[in-house]
């Protein structure tokens, strides 16, 4: 029995020990310079926004453009690895600080977070295997075939919401590969995703290609950010305008959406 | 490159064995003091305990890790993503261990309880020295069950943003395209921990076997 004590206490001190300074004065921001860290979650595994190289190491464009933000601000960014549907109620519940996924703005989004000025603007794509005998010539066609997407993006919540397709038609996965790789198997007969990792997607799996590129469910991305955080926002929507002032995100654009 | 794949997934290895570590022994310890409160508590010890059973094996280990993390973090006790998960499956485990000691204490049998007290051992003693170091001799094998879910289970701490095997896994089939390769990968870390879990208990039944559970 001593020795479920000492187990006990060794746990309660760990977690005292753990918990992290909290408390304390001073905006978000401040807190954010003074600790010389922005934490930032990201869901890797969305080429070209953000992956894991061969290295192991995360990049693509969000991921370069956050560490860039980061020494503007004159900080570090430490990367946190969620799934895509943990992003939003990380920042909301302050266990980030700033989340940079390829975040389109949505008003449901909106009520819980706030988004920065956008930094590139989405499209859609509609993407089908070559063999696809159907016909999609306006976005609402995909009603009528099995439509895969995934889980929490603007296009799921199109399909949803504004296109109200039958729950029976519609596939809802994880991650965007996962769903390529259901319509490449002929479990699926279109998939719905925003235009650039979706043409990735085709690229790298062969077979795949787009019907379809359309604006429906998506538009510019931002970074989210903390309800109601006026000075991070600030802070992020100056450099950013700076960062499109002097070219970075142009060049950072060809290097990642410029097929090889 | 098949190298450089394997080489990345294996260092999410030593944030599952550590999430294993701490789930396991944590809820071991809430595990067998409620096994011994539901048997020997009393009426009301029994209905709480079991209770807790009912309720911790009812909810999916996800919507306890959440909970735990984005909401009661922060406003009690600070967790860190690595421990509120940790904390989380070891309390979902801690019902499940709560039954496998449950029942090998129940199969060291009342008789044995009675025979202590009529040589003058009070409770405590006689749990202690009697029927405690043969429950958990009974209990090894059910145990080593959980060991290997606790330990796949682990994969969950990802949802908070810890990045072990299998997150490392998905990474890599989302860069590469080759999910066969990477997740063939994760299937033979984990088995081959699972395996050295396994093993490693089964020697300690051998070793601790008792004469008279010859079978």
């Amino acid at each position: 029995m001593k020795r479920s004590f000492s187990w006990i206490s060794c746990l309660l001190v760990l977690s005292f020990l753990l918990a992290a300074c909290g408390g304390g004065g001073g905006s978000h921001l401040d807190k954010i310079k003074q600790a010389g860290v922005i934490k930032v979650g990201t869901s890797a595994d969305y080429p070209p926004f953000e992956y894991v190289d061969e290295n192991g190491h995360k990049t693509g464009f969000d991921i370069e453009l956050m560490e860039e933000i980061g020494k503007q601000l004159g900080v570090k960014v430490e990367w946190v690895d969620m799934p895509f549907d943990s992003l939003i109620a990380g920042v909301q519940e302050g266990k980030i600080d700033a989340s940079i996924s390829a975040f389109n703005y949505t008003a449901e989004r909106d009520k819980v977070v706030d988004f920065t000025d956008p930094y590139l603007t989405a499209e859609d794509a509609f993407l089908v295997a070559d063999g696809f005998s159907g016909t999609i010539s306006k976005p609402e066609d995909v009603a009528n075939y099995k439509v895969g997407v995934q889980t929490g993006t603007t296009q799921d919540d199109w399909l949803t919401n504004v296109l109200k397709i039958p729950e029976s038609n519609l596939f809802r996965y994880d991650r965007a590969d996962q769903v390529a790789m259901d319509l490449k198997n002929g479990r699926i007969d279109v998939m719905m995703a925003d235009y650039i990792p979706a043409k990735a997607l085709a690229e790298k799996i062969g077979g795949l290609k787009i019907i379809l590129k359309t604006v429906v469910s998506s538009g510019p991305m931002n970074i989210v950010i903390p309800d109601g955080d006026k000075e991070l926002a600030t802070a992020i929507n100056d450099i950013l305008k700076k960062l499109k002032d002097n070219g970075f995100i142009d060049n950072l654009a060809t290097k990642y959406f410029t097929p090889q | 490159m098949v190298s450089k794949f394997f080489s990345y997934i294996v260092q999410g290895t030593a944030v599952t064995v550590e999430v294993t570590l701490i789930a396991l022994p944590f809820g071991l310890m809430i595990g067998l003091i409620f096994a011994l409160l539901y048997n020997y508590g009393g009426k009301w010890s029994t209905r709480l305990t079991g209770l807790y059973s009912l309720l911790m094996r009812g909810v999916p280990p996800i919507v306890l890790l959440f909970i735990l993390y984005f909401f009661l973090s922060g406003q009690f006790i600070n967790l860190t993503p690595f421990w509120a998960g940790s904390l989380a499956l070891g309390i979902i485990s801690s019902a499940y261990q709560m039954e496998i000691l449950r029942g090998a204490l129940q199969a060291v049998g009342g008789g044995q309880m009675t025979a202590a007290r009529a040589i003058g051992m009070n409770r405590m003693q006689a749990l202690r020295y009697i029927i405690i170091p043969q429950a958990i001799r009974l209990a090894i094998p059910p145990w080593s069950n959980e060991v290997s879910i606790v330990l796949k289970d682990s994969s969950l701490v990802y949802a908070l943003g810890v990045p072990e095997i299998l997150r490392r896994a998905q990474q890599l089939s989302a860069t590469t395209q080759q999910p066969f390769l990477a997740f063939g990968a994760a299937a033979l870390i984990y088995f081959a921990l699972v395996f050295l879990a396994n093993r490693g208990l089964d020697y300690l039944a051998q070793k601790t076997r008792l004469p008279a559970y010859n079978p």
